[in-house]
């Protein structure tokens, strides 16, 4: 199968231009910004005489030498009194709950002498069940943030707490006296001490009101449910039950409602088991998303069609079931086509299936609820009778609360986690909040919203912070301080508290409410401190009473009027423009709240690589029609467009994405954030699209029908590492085949490659590739640490380039070394397009056929592959040969050592490796002034303390690549020793394979018979990179199924 | 913790020697049965002197009681004293916060007379602590003084007089030849001068010149070889530390575990300076040191913002700057619980005797050579843990395989010599 495929990483690789050629062979680029380093004057005005020069180099010399002959004296400084839990040099690792008001997750936090420096995910958490994303994993930086505020804010100037406390204290009295409305101002808000603190201040304060208002906004989900079921609720989704998955523009997997979880779900569904089942996924959308390159099928589909298309399925399936139709908009045949073939699929699954939307509009959610009670799913894939609360916020409350602060009858404002300065649509907001006599901001930066208010009273990172979480009905959760407050902030909860009058600490409050809420709902423990330390222990508390069984849902369409819908759904559809815009959130950056956060905006996105910058994606054929320029490579620049919609316009670079619908572009959220939030996000660029955005049908639509776009003179540098590290045409890399094949030959598509042995031999024997070899085996009497990855898991969301950044202390290198193809993260993830050469082509010819194949626009059944690549550990190592001092070497148990005191760099290793894994170390990124404002994990001495003592911070001229975390591998072996037992299976995991949600990556010693590696191993669908190397990895990869059935 | 309290010993002898000559003669005799009731009862909350511990310090003890019949009571049950409404009782009960003092009822009054007797002649005999008294001996004192002249002075010495030598005979050579040739009626040769003559005798010498500027290069080379490989190694490095703590009276003289203040050994990768809380464990209760006397210990009390005599902790806590003596670089990950717990080393095979050491020196060079060299020759238990029962087996069946059944498996077989088990 995949020999009749083409694989190519971008559109630039597969037109194989000379210049692109010439580029790629280069897989350093040389020149280095002497300029940048010593400053503009050294260039002309400056001049060293000979002379002077040999004196310089007499003199230097001899003081290195002098001062290499003298240690400097090193002080240590042990504790005055040690606290009891902390052994220097032994980490402690705390359980704890995040929550940014967008992504929920229970996470174990790893302290090393009281700095939290590594996020893992908490496995005995039953909602996110160990798993983590991009941006948990880099929250932990954000701690370190110098740019947080460190004081509460009057008026925009440093106060004091007891001055703010007064006034705001005094103020709320008058406007309460003299009934003047108050609003408390959040994105979603799931702790019930939260909750309980903002009734306490309602109860203080009669006319508070409290509004929920989410950046991107699920109201429509919600107010469908409340016409639906009577609740305004997200249920409870189960991706796992589903054999057939369907999405209408929703990126389940990385932004909608709940992604890890989804993630999680996901990953069991599509993990090939021993039914030989692999559920299958079926997804319309208009831009490229993570979830859509996962697809089995998908239908690039415009906009405006995408909810006429859903109204489609209903016929479709209504027509099986013998119901009525509804009045539907046409859609185009391509995407009729698809409806229908899904209608098949999912009719052939009901109740195993699932239709999910990303749909802000109520009437299309609304529909989508009936599709999926008509496919009997509730129940099975969703649970309505339990509840997600992770999303709550409601447009319409937002709208009138905007309306209300326009006409001057809120009086005061206090908002917590939001910051609708930046992401609410129109500049009414803005307008509206210097109408308010009283705006208190909680924001821990001077952001957007921050900076307009009265008073900012910034609230700890929730890493310092105590709080409490429900994000599920019956799964609770704990938040505990792994650090002492950094800064002189408060939790937003305390200061409510104590506006209240209430001046009980937060961490008194919770403890409280959990003595009188919690604890009666267990009857496990007795003492109600046991009860607490098991709960903070644990991170979690799942009360089984509350979680009601997931069957029995009352019929949706009983309670509303669905033609109507239809109706309304057909009119927010029309009005089409010659392009059509879809907003859409990156996997990294999500909605812009981590914007500060250096090692997401360095976090190539997972569909165009691009690193630091906002762009419009287009599709490849319009591009062409436009003109502009659709190769990117590393130097080649982009054409700026503007782009008009809404009554709002931005000049971004275009960028192609195959995948792209035609006459749609997409722009991510999240970018164009204030200067003030901090150094990262001053280096950005790229314009906010929440402008873009605008309210249909009472709910904010993150699209627009009207869109035009201009080719501007200008052009832009973007920074993408699309093509750096490419393993130059190399075949065999990407290996799939479908399940049907699978079933029949489990070695489909993973044939070996067969070659000649030697002439004197037998001229017509063949052997496979990896059985003719030179090298002599290494013993393997201990340990042999391996790793598998299985493509079929791997749905490319980047948790583990992320959690690798964080574990092994990889340095952030900033855009214009990105541009240089020296980007240090260890792992990568190869995202390959693949296009069908099949024999349906064959009538055009061979030059036709391949011309043809090559134009992405055709490809509508484009295919998109991810492939986690680190260094492979290979046993037959080629760059251990060819290191000139033995820098590199191999240990015995499968390990490809980098010395790097050892290493001289020669980059002879780089050269002579097939994966392009070594990464080189071209600057002292850890104090060249260069990288200060993009490395602060290794700069800035509030973030340096992020760093793991335990990972050696490499210096300039050293080559570095994946250990396969051998600190932690030391560790869990020493942990054995000591505690004289066997290691294992699963007492060691790589910072990779514990991030991964979807266990995609599994790590374990394959000499362990028992062990999950060792019996992967034997898997029909193993195979190496490039086998015909014969390097003998100790990394291995499990072929690609993808459910064509 | 077994601590040995010599000095007490000590001072308690000359005391007795010095009671035999005077009119206390008696008295002492009781006070020997006092002093042992008195380590074994009292010593841990009181001391002989006016020094306060838990309890007040006794000195003068008598004149302050009402008498010894209280003395009694009190030492039976000092609450039964102090709820009876006891004036004094409930007087010295407040002055010691309140902290109740344990009761002995197995002493009989015999005893507690005897422990006040002894009281009393051990204060009369006790060293008044004053800050002269510090002064006495710094502890490195000690160990400065070695042997009279350096052997490099003598060899400089020696140096200089064959040089003289070298000179009264070449002078004397010259003299005598002079005297010959003046005798076979030849010219005298001419008087060079010592840079002249020595020119001379090189360009007569030519091979002999050869082989020593051939020798002078080498060792010179080799000398150059050795100062450069000596770079960052700080074999015998000797700071001087803010306190002068010394391990030879703390792990020497009183037999401390090195783990009861390292306590880090055991189970981290470093095997930590002990916090200030660690030493108040025993410098609660021993105020004054062996050699120096209050001034060391009291730097500890300011690093806590301890005060002695309250016995109170204030709160401006400064830590304790100590110079660091074993300099890994951060390119080398060494983990002490590996060698300490695992391999079950002593903490001397690679810190040398710090129980003989008044100012610790790095005993070891630290150097990779150093480290790999015991890992090449040091063997490796496996019997004695199942981590290593699979690889035990494995390499008894290669060795076996290989004819060499009883060979040794030593760290590097198990691959401790491979960069990545100390770098990364």
């Amino acid at each position: 199968m995949s020999k009749t495929k083409h694989y190519w990483k971008g559109i630039e690789e597969k037109e194989n231009s000379p210049a692109f050629i010439k580029q790629k062979e280069k897989e350093f680029s040389d020149f280095i910004p002497v300029d940048e380093i010593f400053g503009k004057q050294s260039k002309n005005s400056s001049q060293t005489p000979r002379r002077d020069f040999l004196k310089f180099l007499g003199f230097s010399v001899t003081a290195a030498t002098i001062a290499a002959c003298e240690a400097p004296v090193q002080k240590t400084i042990p504790y005055v009194i040690k606290p009891e839990e902390i052994t220097p040099g032994v980490a402690n690792w705390y359980a704890s709950s995040f929550f940014d008001g967008t992504d929920y997750c229970s996470v174990i936090v790893k302290t090393r002498e009281g700095r939290p420096i590594k996020i893992e995910g908490n496995k005995l958490s039953k909602v996110t069940n160990g798993a983590t994303n991009a941006r948990v994993q880099a929250s932990v930086l954000s701690l370190y943030d110098s740019a947080r505020l460190k004081k509460p804010y009057k008026d925009k100037k440093e106060s004091s707490w007891e001055i703010v406390d007064k006034d705001i204290k005094d103020k709320l009295a008058a406007l309460a006296g003299s009934n003047g409305n108050i609003v408390i101002l959040t994105s979603s808000v799931c702790s019930p001490s939260t909750k309980k603190a903002i009734a306490d201040f309602t109860t203080k304060y009669p006319t508070v009101k409290h509004v929920t208002y989410d950046a991107v906004s699920y109201s429509g989900m919600l107010d469908a449910n409340q016409q639906c079921f009577g609740t305004r609720v997200l249920p409870v989704y189960h991706f796992e039950n589903a054999d057939c998955i369907v999405s209408f523009g929703a990126d389940f997997l990385t932004n909608w409602v709940a992604p890890i979880e989804h993630a999680v779900q996901y990953g069991k569904a599509r993990k090939l088991d021993s039914r030989n089942k692999v559920a299958q996924h079926i997804q319309f959308e208009t831009n490229l998303s993570v979830s859509g390159s996962n697809a089995d099928f998908r239908y690039p589909t415009k906009v405006s069609e995408l909810d006429a298309a859903i109204v489609c399925l209903y016929n479709a399936l209504a027509k099986k079931e013998g119901s009525a139709a509804l009045k539907c908009n046409p859609v185009e045949a391509k995407v009729m086509t698809g409806v229908e073939k899904t209608a098949e699929r999912l009719w052939a699954n009901r109740g195993k299936s699932l239709v999910v939307s990303g749909s802000n509009n109520a009437a299309t959610q609304c529909i989508v609820n009936a599709i999926n009670y008509k496919l009997a799913n509730y129940g099975t894939t969703i649970d309505m009778n339990n509840a997600s609360m992770v999303k709550q916020g409601s447009d319409a409350d937002m709208a009138q609360l905007v309306k209300d602060m326009n006409s001057g009858s809120v009086a005061a404002v206090l908002m917590y986690n939001a910051n609708p300065a930046y992401s609410y649509p129109t500049k009414d907001f803005e307008n509206g909040l210097k109408k308010v006599k009283l705006s208190v901001s909680f924001s821990d930066k001077m952001d957007e919203t921050s900076s307009l208010c009265n008073y900012i009273c910034p609230d700890t990172h929730f890493l310092e912070s105590w709080n409490d979480y429900n994000p599920q009905t019956g799964h609770y959760s704990l938040t505990q301080p792994t650090i002492r407050p950094l800064f002189n902030s408060r939790s937003a909860q305390e200061s409510l508290l104590k506006w209240s009058g209430n001046d009980q600490d937060y961490h008194s409050y919770i403890k409280a409410n959990w003595q009188a809420g919690m604890f009666g709902k267990q009857s496990m423990l007795v003492l109600f401190e046991d009860f607490w330390n098991r709960c903070l222990q644990d991170g979690v508390f799942i009360v089984e009473s509350e979680i009601k069984p997931a069957e029995g849902v009352v019929a949706p369409a009983a309670t509303m009027d669905i033609q109507a819908m239809a109706t309304q759904v057909a009119k927010a559809s029309e009005g089409k423009g010659k392009f059509e815009l879809a907003l859409y959130q990156k996997t990294g950056l999500g909605n812009g709240n981590h914007a500060n956060n250096p090692w997401l905006q360095e976090f190539p996105d997972p569909i165009t690589k691009i690193v630091w910058d906002n762009y419009v994606t287009m599709s490849p054929k319009d591009m062409d029609e436009m003109g502009l320029h659709t190769l990117l490579g590393q130097n080649e620049e982009t054409n700026v467009v503007k782009l008009t919609a809404n009554g709002f316009s931005v000049s971004l670079p275009a960028v192609p994405v195959p995948g792209q619908k035609e006459g749609t572009v997409g722009v991510a959220l999240g970018y164009g954030r204030s200067k003030s939030i901090g150094k990262v996000a001053e280096v950005t660029n790229g314009a906010n699209a929440f402008s873009f955005a605008s309210f249909v049908n009472g709910n904010i639509q993150y699209a627009a029908l009207n869109a035009t776009l201009e080719k501007t003179e200008a052009v832009y540098q973007i920074a993408t590492t699309q093509t750096s590290h490419t393993m130059m045409g190399r075949e065999e890399l990407v290996r799939e085949s479908t399940l049907e094949e699978y079933i029949k030959n489990p070695k489909a598509g993973n044939e070996p490659e067969m070659v000649s042995v030697s002439e004197d031999i037998d001229p017509s024997k063949k052997l496979p590739s990896n059985k003719a070899n030179l090298w002599e085996d290494h013993e393997r009497n201990g340990n042999f640490w391996n790793m598998s990855i299985d493509l079929n898991s791997c749905i490319g969301c980047g948790a583990c380039v992320i959690g690798c950044t964080s574990e092994n202390n990889v340095p952030v290198v900033g855009k214009d070394e990105v541009q240089r193809v020296r980007e240090m993260h260890w792992l990568r993830i190869d995202r390959y397009y693949s296009s069908d050469t099949t024999k349906e082509n064959k009538e055009l010819g061979v030059v036709a056929r391949y011309a043809a194949m090559e134009k992405p626009s055709m490809a509508d059944s484009l295919e998109v592959m991810f492939q986690p690549v680190m260094c492979q550990h290979c046993n037959h190592a080629p760059c251990e040969t060819v290191c000139p001092v033995a820098a590199t070497s191999h240990s015995s148990d499968g390990l490809n050592q980098m010395a790097y005191n050892r290493c001289i760099g020669t980059r002879y290793c780089a050269n002579n490796c097939p994966y392009k894994v070594r990464r080189f170390n071209w600057f002292n990124y850890n104090n060249n002034d260069k990288f200060a404002a993009f490395n602060p994990a290794q700069q800035d001495e509030f973030s340096r303390m992020v760093l793991n003592p335990d990972v050696v911070v490499r210096s300039r001229g050293v080559m570095e690549k994946c250990s396969m975390c051998v600190q932690r591998i030391q560790a869990g072996v020493l942990e054995a020793k000591k505690q004289m037992r066997k290691i294992k299976d699963g007492d060691i995991q790589t910072a990779c394979a514990q991030a991964c949600p979807t266990n995609a990556i599994t790590f374990g010693n394959s000499n362990d018979k028992t062990s999950d590696v060792a019996m992967l191993k034997e898997d029909p669908r193993q195979y190496n990179l490039l086998d015909s190397y014969d390097t003998q990895p100790s990394v291995f990869y499990l072929t690609k199924l993808r459910n064509k059935a | 913790m077994t601590l040995n309290f010599t000095l007490f010993r000590k001072i308690f002898q000359s005391t007795l020697f010095l009671l035999l000559l005077n009119i206390f003669f008696i008295t002492a005799l009781y006070a020997a049965d006092g002093e042992k009731l008195f380590k074994a009862n009292c010593k841990a909350c009181h001391t002989t002197t006016s020094a306060k511990l838990t309890g007040p310090g006794l000195k003068d003890v008598e004149k302050r009681i009402p008498s010894r019949e209280w003395a009694h009571k009190w030492v039976h049950g000092s609450q039964d004293l102090v709820k009876s409404g006891d004036a004094y009782a409930n007087k010295i009960f407040q002055e010691n916060n309140n902290s109740i003092m344990s009761a002995f009822p197995a002493l009989s009054d015999a005893d507690v007379d005897a422990i006040l007797d002894y009281v009393k002649v051990a204060a009369a005999a006790a060293p008044i602590p004053t800050a002269g008294s510090a002064n006495q001996t710094s502890v490195s004192d000690g160990t400065t003084t070695e042997s009279g002249i350096d052997t490099e002075y003598v060899l400089m010495g020696l140096l200089v007089v064959l040089i003289i030598l070298v000179l009264v005979l070449g002078g004397l050579k010259k003299t005598l030849q002079d005297a010959v040739n003046k005798k076979h009626g030849l010219p005298t040769e001419p008087d060079l001068g010592p840079v002249d003559s020595i020119k001379v005798w090189f360009s007569r010498n030519k091979r002999l010149t050869a082989l020593g500027v051939i020798v002078v290069l080498l060792w010179g080379m080799k000398g150059c070889w050795d100062s450069l490989s000596q770079i960052g190694v700080n074999q015998n490095y000797e700071p001087e530390q803010p306190i002068a703590f010394s391990h030879k009276i703390h792990a020497g003289d009183n037999g401390i575990a090195c783990v009861y203040c390292h306590f880090g050994a055991e189970k981290s990768k470093t095997a930590g300076i002990p916090p200030a809380n660690v030493c108040m464990n025993c410098h609660k209760a021993i105020t004054s040191g062996t050699k120096t006397g209050t001034k060391e210990i009291s730097k500890i009390y300011a690093s806590l913002d301890y005060d002695p005599n309250t016995q109170k902790y204030g709160p401006n806590k400064k830590p304790l700057e100590w110079v660091r003596v074993h300099n890994l670089p951060d390119f080398a990950y060494f983990n002490h619980s590996q060698h300490v717990t695992v391999a079950n080393l002593e903490c001397q095979r690679c810190h040398g005797p710090v129980e003989t050491m008044d100012t610790l020196k790095q005993f070891s060079p630290l150097t990779m050579g150093w480290c790999i060299d015991c890992h090449r020759t040091t063997e490796v238990k496996m019997a004695d843990n199942p981590y290593y029962e699979d690889f035990h087996k494995n390499l008894m069946k290669k060795f076996e395989a290989e004819g060499e059944p009883n060979k040794k498996i030593t760290v590097e077989t198990m691959g401790g010599t491979e960069c990545n088990k100390c770098h990364y």
